[in-house]
């Protein structure tokens, strides 16, 4: 008992993480119907980044994200702006991923050229210690992770429904022609947008970058969870997004905790596999998914 | 004798009724005209009746068997054909090759069969003839007008011998030239005893070439009859006039 | 189309099956036969992706468990090496049509995403199942032929990859003339529509999944007989299949010899980078750099180029008009 409680602690603290890299994935595809592969990559990317900071600085491993936020969100603005936008619009689904698994592929090769193929890792005292409640331990680098994933995702609710961009933005993934035509400059929000998706990984990188050990190959994992979640989620819901991940995390931590984790992992395809044959639009919502 | 009957047939996007319990009777042999103000559901009513999408509730019955739920291609096989409002053909395929990708029958030989086989290639020649397009068989699809994509499609569903053809706004963007080659071609056609359901704004044609007209409003038939009947009816001018 | 008709496929056959006697040395046998098996498997895969452009990153998985299935049969049950070759391939296609009826329930880039999770949860799985497969220490596959020495063998392997190229290249050459190539393209083109005309999409595009998984298998069965040992990392790589997609879409996806010419561009490359710069991680940056570059400047391949159609809509309005007044009764 003590042990599915555990299991559904880590789980739900994982979840976090996962309901925030997911929001970026549908943030992609609602702006233009692109999914990202690279996502994951650019995750690892900002690990690595942070890795960077803390060992040769010798600084907290947060203060990387005063660094790597403005620079992905460029980064992200120029891969839509440069790359994306060229891609003829018959074939855009078929080729965006394609065009962006090339990018993945990038940039493994380049981090495993600098940093070698070796586990790195970013270990700091507060991350070692953890609390106990009930018997149920919980570490607390996830409990900052979880925290900082929740943070960050209210953040760019509240930017998405508040600010005029978020409106703008929001306009364009509902409808773009009649966005355009309402003066909204969808081209320029597109990029914006994207460069918001790949901020977002710059925050979960400095996340992951805490809780767990990581090698450049490891991206391909988390494209299979992330892949998994927004499938069971229904593609261009970022609410069911965001419960899948929650889902699928506490699922992940129940296994981990009494089977193993290849087990865990396995879990993702398992659901996504199911997904498909039950519901191919996806559990919650999802309306765009028959086209994606 | 009844060709296609529809029971109760019901389709809702979100909160719209596009088709709300359509029951259509279709006579076999016969020119079927289905006219409706834009939006009233007859394009959703044809993806109902082929399986491209599945009905909320109701039943479609074709030679008193029933094909509810039955997936897009045994509905072709069973003999329905239909073109599209916006034309589609495979743009990357040459006509002829267009024309190959019909079948009526799925049987091993048949598919093996070469693209260039004589029989088969005789019999799509026959109706890009008939359409006047013969000369283009070996350009892609692509590269043709889009009124000759038009007599392309309907070629092409042609082909696997449907015995009752929908077609949707058959003089949707076509010149006029080509609109009279449509009508006569459809005469034709039904006079070798293929039934036709067709939707079209283009009055003059629907009057001219009709046996039977049914109007849709709000996703249901609200009259039907022959043309000249249909025409004066009051129940009609109101759902196009929107009073 | 017509580049490569008459003269130069004959040709390029008969340099394919002298070249282990004009190379000066084994390791040129060696390369060639990589080039050959990667030149199979593309065009393997291009029965799936050229015909119905469902693009498929996941065929790792049916060169891994075809290596798998070959080595296990051989190691643990003693089979013959042909028949645990045969019988690993026919199992994987068995496998194949059950992923493919799954997989092909989505389309596009879901489908992609679909392949990506069928790779990665093989290779767990062949990794956590460790009393059968060795786990990530691997399998040591016997070699058919112990009396040979290792140049001798690579030449073998290199025929029965030839022979293996030749056999995908026979079926998509078929395939491509047949009314199911027909269908297949149209499914390309526009699926529903070709549903509307009685194509039986959902079979039509398991067929091919399962076909082009079949030759994929016979080409992990080969390599895991020519290599002697298997390390799940490597075979069941989404580098392996993203090779695939790449040499086909260099080449062309439209046409029979695309994928082989692509293979001829790639493989080399690749062997090239290993010897010039080692054992690094590059080679990845380099295939990913002209993924990006094909996809983004020449999605329709090298082979378009010399195929292209006159620019433009070729067909004037007027000329079917003048038509159709001479044909109107
Ligand atoms: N795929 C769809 N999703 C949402 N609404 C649809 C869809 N198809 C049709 N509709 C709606 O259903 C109604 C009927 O449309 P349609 O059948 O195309 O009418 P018609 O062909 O008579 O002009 C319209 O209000 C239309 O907006
Ligand atoms: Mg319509």
């Amino acid at each position: 008992m003590n042990l599915l409680l555990q299991g559904l602690a880590l789980g739900v603290l994982t979840g976090g993480l996962y309901a925030l890299l997911a929001s970026g994935l549908s943030l992609y595809f609602g702006v233009m119907r692109v999914v990202m592969v690279a996502h994951p990559a650019f995750l690892f990317l900002a690990a690595y980044l942070t890795y960077t900071v803390h060992t040769t600085l010798g600084l907290d491993p947060f203060l990387a994200l005063p660094l790597t936020v403005p620079l992905f969100f460029a980064l992200g603005v120029a891969v839509q702006r440069l790359l994306i936008a060229r891609l003829a619009p018959e074939n855009m689904a078929m080729m965006s991923v394609l065009l962006t698994f090339g990018i993945a592929l990038t940039i493994e090769g380049l981090l495993g050229t600098f940093y070698t193929g070796s586990y790195k890792s970013v270990s700091m005292e507060y991350a070692t210690r953890s609390l106990t409640i009930g018997g149920v331990h919980l570490p607390y680098d996830k409990i900052i992770a979880f925290w900082v994933a929740a943070i960050t995702l209210l953040v760019l609710f509240a930017v998405l429904i508040k600010s005029r961009f978020g409106q703008s933005l929001r306009a364009t993934i509902q409808h773009r022609e009649a966005a355009r035509l309402v003066g909204i400059q969808t081209e320029r929000v597109a990029g914006y947008g994207f460069g918001v998706g790949l901020a977002t990984a710059a925050v979960g990188g400095t996340v992951l970058a805490l809780i767990t050990p990581f090698f450049p190959a490891s991206h391909w994992v988390w494209i299979g969870k992330l892949m998994a979640i927004i499938v069971v989620g229904g593609l261009g819901s970022v609410v069911g997004a965001a419960l899948a991940a929650v889902l699928l995390g506490v699922v992940e931590g129940l296994v981990l905790v009494t089977v193993d984790a290849t087990w865990a992992t396995i879990m993702f395809y398992v659901f996504l596999f199911l997904t498909l044959l039950a519901r191919p639009q996806g559990f919650f919502g999802g309306r765009l998914a028959h086209r994606f | 004798m009844t060709s296609l009957r529809t029971e109760g047939l019901s389709k809702s996007f979100g909160g719209v009724l596009a088709v709300d319990g359509a029951t259509v009777e279709l006579r076999e042999g016969k020119i079927n005209g289905l006219i409706g103000p834009n939006g009233s559901g007859k394009t959703t009513f044809f993806n109902l009746i082929t399986g491209m999408i599945r009905p909320d509730a109701g039943r479609v019955l074709y030679r008193d068997r029933d094909i509810t739920r039955h997936s897009p291609h045994r509905i072709a096989h069973a003999g329905i054909g239909r073109t599209f409002q916006l034309c589609r053909v495979f743009p990357r395929m040459t006509v002829l090759e267009n024309m190959l990708v019909a079948v009526r029958r799925t049987r091993l030989r048949e598919l093996l069969a070469g693209l260039r086989d004589k029989g088969e290639v005789e019999r799509a020649r026959h109706w890009l003839r008939r359409m006047g397009i013969e000369h283009l068989e070996d350009a892609e699809a692509r590269d043709l007008s889009y009124g000759q994509q038009k007599l392309l499609e309907l070629a092409a569903v042609l082909m696997a011998e449907p015995e009752l053809v929908l077609l949707d706004e058959p003089a949707g963007g076509v010149n006029p030239a080509l609109i009279d080659r449509i009508v006569s071609l459809v005469r034709d056609l039904n006079a070798e005893g293929r039934t036709f359901l067709v939707v079209e704004h283009n009055m003059d044609m629907v009057m001219g070439m009709c046996d039977h007209v049914i109007v849709f409003d709000r996703g249901a038939p609200i009259a039907e009859g022959p043309p000249s009947a249909v025409r004066d009816d009051p129940k009609v001018l109101e759902a196009y006039l929107g009073v | 189309m017509r580049i490569a008709s008459r003269g130069l496929p004959p040709l390029v056959a008969g340099l394919a099956i002298a070249y282990p006697f004009l190379v000066p040395n084994y390791y040129l046998v060696y390369a060639g036969a990589l080039t050959v098996m990667y030149a199979a498997m593309a065009t393997s895969w291009n029965l799936l992706g050229g015909f119905t452009g469902y693009v498929s990153l996941g065929h790792s998985a049916f060169f891994g468990l075809g290596a798998y299935g070959t080595g296990l049969l051989v190691t643990r049950m003693d089979v013959p090496w042909v028949v645990a070759l045969l019988v690993s391939a026919l199992l994987v296609t068995v496998f194949a049509v059950g992923v493919g009826i799954a997989a092909v329930r989505v389309r596009g880039a879901s489908f992609v995403i679909v392949s990506i999770a069928l790779v990665s949860m093989m290779n767990l799985i062949v990794q956590g199942w460790r009393s059968l497969t060795g786990g990530s220490t691997g399998l040591q596959v016997p070699s058919p032929f112990p009396d040979l020495h290792r140049g001798e063998t690579h030449m073998v392997f290199f025929y029965l990859f030839l022979a293996l190229l030749a056999l995908a290249l026979a079926s998509w050459w078929y395939v491509s003339r047949s009314r199911f190539g027909a269908g297949l393209r149209a499914i390309r083109e526009d699926e529903d529509k070709a549903e509307s005309l009685g194509v039986p999409t959902g079979a039509y595009k398991v067929t091919a999944f399962a076909l082009s998984a079949l030759f994929v298998a016979l080409a992990g069965g080969l390599y895991a007989l020519w290599f002697g040992s298997l390390d799940p990392i490597f075979v069941f790589s989404i580098l392996i299949a993203s090779s695939m997609v790449l040499m086909s879409l260099l080449g062309g996806v439209r046409h029979l010899f695309g994928p082989l010419l692509g293979a001829l561009i790639v493989a080399p490359a690749g062997e090239y980078f290993l010897i010039a710069l080692g054992e690094t991680q590059i080679h990845l940056t380099a295939t990913g750099l002209v993924l990006v570059l094909v996809v983004l400047f020449m999605p329709d391949g090298i082979l378009a180029r010399f195929s292209r159609r006159r620019a433009g809509p070729s067909i004037p309005d007027e000329t079917a008009e003048q038509r159709l007044q001479g044909v109107a009764p």
